[in-house]
């Protein structure tokens, strides 16, 4: 059997880092809208796809990952206002749609960029490895958890002391209340969603410059997100943070320790968390 | 200043308001009476404009303005403020951000968290807590500042001393009083008649869905047949 090193903890964080940044929009978007957005993993792959060609075109990946939030919030923006309003409440509803939404998104991907392999280009300072702890490891990577620490205390900072903060987080309490004391809570739901869409969208080129992109790397972050979600707890983000290390971490160690369980490894402990608290580490009941 | 004629409201097919009317006058204490399901909390809502029970009937007016089909922001912004059953603030969020959900804490016109907290000094004291860590006479105090930060000319209050206790009721009728010498119309759903009686001008007594009497608060104090009749009072 093969021990745990560092090397398998880095890992296992940075995979984490880069599960926070996506889980983070998708656990504000369930939280307050509660809408269970499963196209969230084809716009992590669209964000990522734009911005390998933006960064191709232009030479920067700084510019690649802010033209993907832009589109993919673009996109978030047309979906809440153009078709989630129509199924408003009807949370079966709001799932097919979604669903169907990402089946689109993912033959428009495959139509514009084809079914091959893609990886955003990092640029040069964060290329090549750095020592950490006696392990030589990759400089982008280091980044990537610094990137979700960044994200997190961002996300923390606009949550808990902003007014939009403070609106949001009415919002996921009582909606109704919030607009019963006057405010436009469709607006602020519109902003919820670009936001926690255009997360996905960061995650998708960053995602893609150290998992890469083809055509089912949607899927495999959606359900990796689902879990992030389900085991912190709906619309918490510390619960994002801690969701996305354990399952980070379960990750990294079961494929090293139980290859042939990997998944079980993550799944298993969920199921059984899910048992005892059927709203998640840090849920709250509607 | 705000009428109502012959209001009918729905929710699914249960009929709870039916054909209601009544009407709330500038600087005007009204109170709303009737027993459990009878449609009180049902009327406010509609009057609110929240998306149940449906309207499907009748109108409301407030100066001049329909309301009806209007979403219940834009109707906070004509400055009609709610404070609902049950008060339901947010527990996440603290007393100051409970009131600055709208204006900033900045804001100089109007209502502002100060003004707020000299009318309620004890929410002074707890603007760090959150909605789920305050007394009940405390989350009805700041149920009431939240109402005010709209600036309202009418505050719908749905059974504000429910649960209170009586100092805290007594306080309530206090400061329904002083907000009426602001300026403000109040409408109160209330089950305490006593308290009811104590504060407001007039009163509608509402059965399945309709009002069935109305009198000035003085005269029905002075009415016991009618108390008994209408709200089983002996």
């Amino acid at each position: 059997m093969t021990g745990i090193n560092l090397f398998q903890i880095l890992n296992g964080l940075t995979f984490a880092a880069l599960l926070f940044i996506v889980a983070s929009g998708f656990t504000l978007i369930f939280g307050l809208l509660r809408i269970v957005n499963l196209a969230h993993g084809a716009l992590y792959l669209i964000g990522g796809l734009a911005g390998y060609s933006v960064a191709e075109a232009t030479g920067s990946a700084a510019l690649g990952a802010v033209a993907a939030m832009a589109l993919v919030a673009l996109l978030g923006a047309v979906l809440e206002r153009g078709l989630m309003r129509f199924v408003r409440g009807a949370e079966l509803r709001q799932v097919l749609l979604t669903l169907g939404v990402a089946f689109i998104l993912d033959d428009v991907a495959l139509v514009i960029w084809g079914g091959d392999t893609f990886t955003v280009p990092v640029p040069p300072m964060l290329q090549g490895a750095m020592r950490v702890g006696g392990v030589f490891y990759p400089k982008f990577r280091i980044f990537v958890l610094a990137l979700g620490v960044v994200v997190f205390a961002a996300l923390w900072l606009l949550l808990n002391h902003t007014r939009l903060g403070a609106l949001i987080r009415a919002g996921v309490d009582d909606p109704e209340m919030v607009e019963a004391s006057g405010i436009n809570i469709r607006r602020v739901f519109l902003g919820t969603f670009m936001l926690g869409t255009a997360l996905a969208g960061l995650g998708g080129v960053v995602g893609g410059a150290f998992l890469t992109l083809y055509p089912t790397a949607d899927a495999e972050i959606l359900v990796f997100s689902l879990a992030v979600v389900i085991i912190g707890g709906r619309g918490s983000l510390v619960g994002a943070a801690v969701g996305a290390l354990l399952v980070g971490l379960l990750n990294s160690i079961g494929r090293v320790m139980f290859p042939e369980l990997a998944y079980f490894v993550i799944f298993g402990p969920m199921a059984l968390l899910l048992a005892f608290r059927p709203l998640g580490l840090f849920g709250k009941a509607a | 200043m705000l009428e109502i004629n012959n209001l009918h409201s729905f929710y699914g097919d249960a009929h709870v308001v039916q054909g209601a009317s009544l009407t709330v006058r500038d600087r005007e204490v009204v109170a709303l009476l009737g027993r459990n399901g009878m449609g009180k909390t049902s009327l406010i809502r509609s009057i609110m404009g929240l998306a149940l029970p449906q309207v499907r009937n009748g109108s409301v007016s407030w100066k001049g303005e329909a309301l009806i089909g209007l979403k219940s922001h834009e109707i906070a912004k004509r400055k009609i403020a709610l404070v609902p059953q049950g008060r339901r603030l947010f527990p996440s969020l603290t007393v100051t951000e409970h009131l600055t959900l709208l204006k900033s804490a900045r804001a100089t016109e109007g209502w502002t968290v100060e003004r707020v907290f000299e009318l309620f000094p004890r929410l002074a004291e707890r603007r760090q807590h959150r909605g789920n860590q305050l007394s009940g006479g405390e989350r009805q105090m700041l149920a009431v500042g939240r109402a005010l930060m709209i600036d309202p000319e009418l505050i719908l209050m749905d059974e504000p001393s429910e649960g209170l206790a009586p100092v805290m009721v007594q306080h309530l009728e206090d400061i329904i009083v002083e907000l009426r010498e602001q300026g403000l119309a109040i409408l109160l759903v209330e089950q305490n008649l006593y308290s009811a009686l104590a504060v407001a001008d007039r009163v509608y007594v509402l059965e399945t869905g309709k009002v069935v009497f109305e009198a000035a608060a003085a005269a029905l104090a002075e009415d016991p047949a009618s108390m008994t009749r209408f709200l089983g009072v002996h």
